[in-house]
């Protein structure tokens, strides 16, 4: 998976500015719409890719089975042209990072793998 | 190059002294006085026993009391194993599994995981100047190992089925004979089979409470073959702090108790037979056991010559046979086992001959000559056991786990002397009027059950035809008229003949007149026409001939 440089470190690291960028990050979110057919960000994650399809046959059973229906509710949603009532939106409290982690575990794997494969050897004496 | 912070100090340190480090060389005077035992002590509420004969290499093993007779439930040693640094598995909370591999290569180290029916041992082969590591490495991988949900069904399921295929008839005959003698506990099968269900017992959470259950310093031992006492004791205290020192569920079986019986499996391929007697325990004074065994003996250990070995005399008889005598020793319980491999028949005949040498033992006694050799070669497993192979590091961490002492070399050499004919013959009596525990896997038609051989059993028969192989023929079904012989056709005719001849008078000529028929046929050979007949009259005719004949109906 490529992510694309991210600035939320540096963001995290700065009280003063999380407190500025929050309110505006949130709006943001909500305005992408996607909370509006009952998905979580993690859903919007492209499937065809190695990594994501080995990251998705690692989730637990009823996670797996949740991030399915709600794909579909979204997809009926979105040949009707309608999103859902307001009360089913996703809210922000359930909107959490659940592929994201075992994504990043694969990506760490794969350059530890790669590091201890290109490794020198410096001897000392 | 590794990542400095990455390596934790005691790699550090092995890294860093590599090399510089001179490796010691074995002096003669440490020839001259060699230590044969494994001196057990005490570092840090770890137990540890020790033995230095100043080479250049190290075995360092952490022997768990958690083999096949202490899991709670089936398959759980087995998941332990796997999960264990073995194949790359395990991840560590530090390090992962390919971390592990990578950094024992680097110092040209072996790792192993296995276990047996008492212990599960992990075990380390490396250069003596990389204890720091490797001690901080077993430490961690019993502590800190993450028994993960992937890692179970990507990795641990694969090798295990692996293993499964692996399983043959020799293994199998063990295990079943294995059950039959002791039941539970130690009857519980060293690696389950395809058709043993451990799926609903084995997982990752089973496996992780079991560690949790195994992996205390009260429940451990650590052996080391080749390290210093110095550098055990400085190196085991820091590392193996995180390790519990007790479970709150610790890990429990009965006493062991012999039954005897008899247990007969079919399979396909290689046969397999195990004729088993009550043993030696580990630390029992027995020692006409081990002499017993080497009269016995097995396959020959001189080229060209059947040598003095019953056994390796019994199976010359029967070519294409093996067999071979073992005592299984364990820490309350033993079991003296011949097993017989190769082809049903001759199987069989061995069997047979290998009763017979064992009853001549008891009747006429063993010559002096043959005495001295078996002495000689109880000797000789003994010591190469302790030294060589792998055996003696295993049997001293499970004699320290179950609170006894490691065997000292020496008094079980003089022990060994002592045995005399008499105490071989009385030992034999003692086998023979015993219940033995027969196992059989293989062709079941031709092996042979215990009785046949003239061996005791107990009174109940545990006969199990649970097959192996799911590819068993089912029965095959003949039919009445295949079997007298005659054709489908003519079968037909007579079936209908004798329907049509049990009905009422009235319905009885209906019924004739409707099979009256006006076909004609001829038989043509060799490209002109035969003789035309009736086809009604020639199946009559047929009918009058023997039931064999018919065939043109």
């Amino acid at each position: 998976m490529t992510v694309a440089p991210s600035l939320a470190a540096g963001v995290a690291k700065r009280p003063w500015l999380m407190k500025l960028l929050t309110p505006i990050a949130s709006w943001y979110t909500n305005a992408a719409g996607y909370r509006q057919m009952g998905l979580r960000a993690d859903d919007l994650i492209s499937e065809e890719d190695e990594t994501v399809l080995k990251a998705l046959s690692r989730l637990p059973a009823r996670e797996s089975y949740d991030r399915i229906y709600r794909i579909r509710r979204a997809q009926q949603l979105s040949l009707q042209q309608k999103i859902l009532p307001k009360a089913e939106w996703t809210k922000a409290a359930e909107d959490q990072p659940y592929l994201s982690p075992i994504l990043e575990q694969l990506a760490a794997e794969a350059s530890e793998k790669t590091a201890l494969d290109t490794l020198t050897i410096l001897k000392k004496n | 190059m590794i990542c400095r912070p990455a390596l934790s100090r005691g790699s550090q340190l092995a890294l860093r002294r590599q090399g510089a480090a001179k490796v010691a060389q074995r002096s003669f005077a440490a020839v001259a006085s060699p230590k044969a035992s494994y001196e057990p002590t005490n570092i840090a509420g770890v137990k540890v026993a020790s033995r230095d004969d100043n080479g250049p290499t190290t075995r360092l093993a952490i022997v768990a009391k958690a083999g096949t007779r202490y899991e709670p439930l089936p398959g759980l040693t087995v998941g332990l194993e796997e999960y264990a640094f073995k194949a790359g598995l395990s991840n560590t909370q530090k390090r992962s599994a390919l971390r592990i591999t990578r950094e024992s290569e680097l110092l040209g180290a072996q790792l192993n995981a296995y276990h047996t029916r008492e212990a599960v041992v992990l075990q380390a082969n490396f250069l003596r100047e990389d204890l720091p590591y490797f001690a901080e490495l077993l430490a961690e991988v019993i502590a800190e190992t993450r028994y993960t949900t992937h890692e179970f069904h990507e990795e641990v399921v694969g090798v295990i089925h692996q293993k499964q295929a692996r399983l043959d008839a020799a293994a199998i005959a063990l295990d079943a004979a294995h059950s039959v003698a002791f039941h539970t506990g130690l009857g519980a099968p060293l690696y389950p089979t395809t058709s043993t269900p451990v799926s609903s017992y084995l997982n990752e959470s089973s496996v992780a409470a079991f560690a949790d259950a195994a992996y205390t310093k009260a429940n451990i031992a650590v052996i080391a073959d080749g390290a210093s006492e110095a550098g055990l004791s400085k190196w085991i205290e820091p590392f193996f702090k995180a390790v519990p020192a007790q479970s709150p569920s610790s890990v429990t079986t009965a006493a062991s108790k012999y039954y005897g019986g008899e247990q007969r499996v079919a399979k396909t391929g290689p046969n397999s037979l195990v004729i088993a007697f009550p043993g030696a325990a580990l630390g029992a004074n027995q020692p006409e056991t081990a002499v017993l065994v080497g009269l016995l003996g097995g396959e020959s250990t001189i080229k060209w010559s059947p040598g003095f070995a019953l056994l390796s005399k019994a199976t010359a008889a029967a070519p294409g046979a093996t067999a071979q005598a073992s005592n299984h020793a364990y820490s309350d319980a033993g079991l003296l086992t011949i097993q017989i491999n190769g082809q049903a028949a001759a199987v069989r005949k061995a069997a047979e001959e290998v009763v017979k040498a064992l009853q001549s033992v008891v009747e006429g006694g063993v010559s002096q000559e043959n005495l001295v050799k078996a002495v000689a070669k109880a000797k000789f497993d003994l010591l190469s056991a302790s030294e060589v192979s792998g055996t003696g590091l295993v049997h001293a961490g499970a004699n320290l786990i179950h609170g006894g002492q490691p065997l000292q070399v020496v008094e079980a050499i003089k022990a060994l002397e002592g045995v005399t004919g008499d105490k071989l013959k009385a030992a034999a009596k003692t086998l023979l009027e015993g219940k033995a525990s027969v196992a059989a896997v293989g062709d079941l038609h031709v092996l042979p059950f215990a009785e046949e051989l003239g061996l005791k059993r107990s009174g109940v028969n545990v006969e199990l035809a649970s097959t192996v192989t799911p590819s068993a023929q089912p029965p095959k079904m003949t039919f009445a008229w295949k079997a007298a012989g005659i054709t489908y056709n003519r079968y037909l005719a007579v079936a209908s003949r004798v329907v049509r001849r049990s009905l009422k008078e009235d319905k009885r000529l209906i019924a004739e007149r409707r099979g009256q028929q006006q076909l004609r046929f001829a038989k043509w050979t060799n490209g002109k026409q035969g003789e035309i007949k009736n086809l009604a009259e020639a199946n009559a005719a047929a009918a009058v001939e023997s039931a064999a004949a018919g065939g043109t109906a």
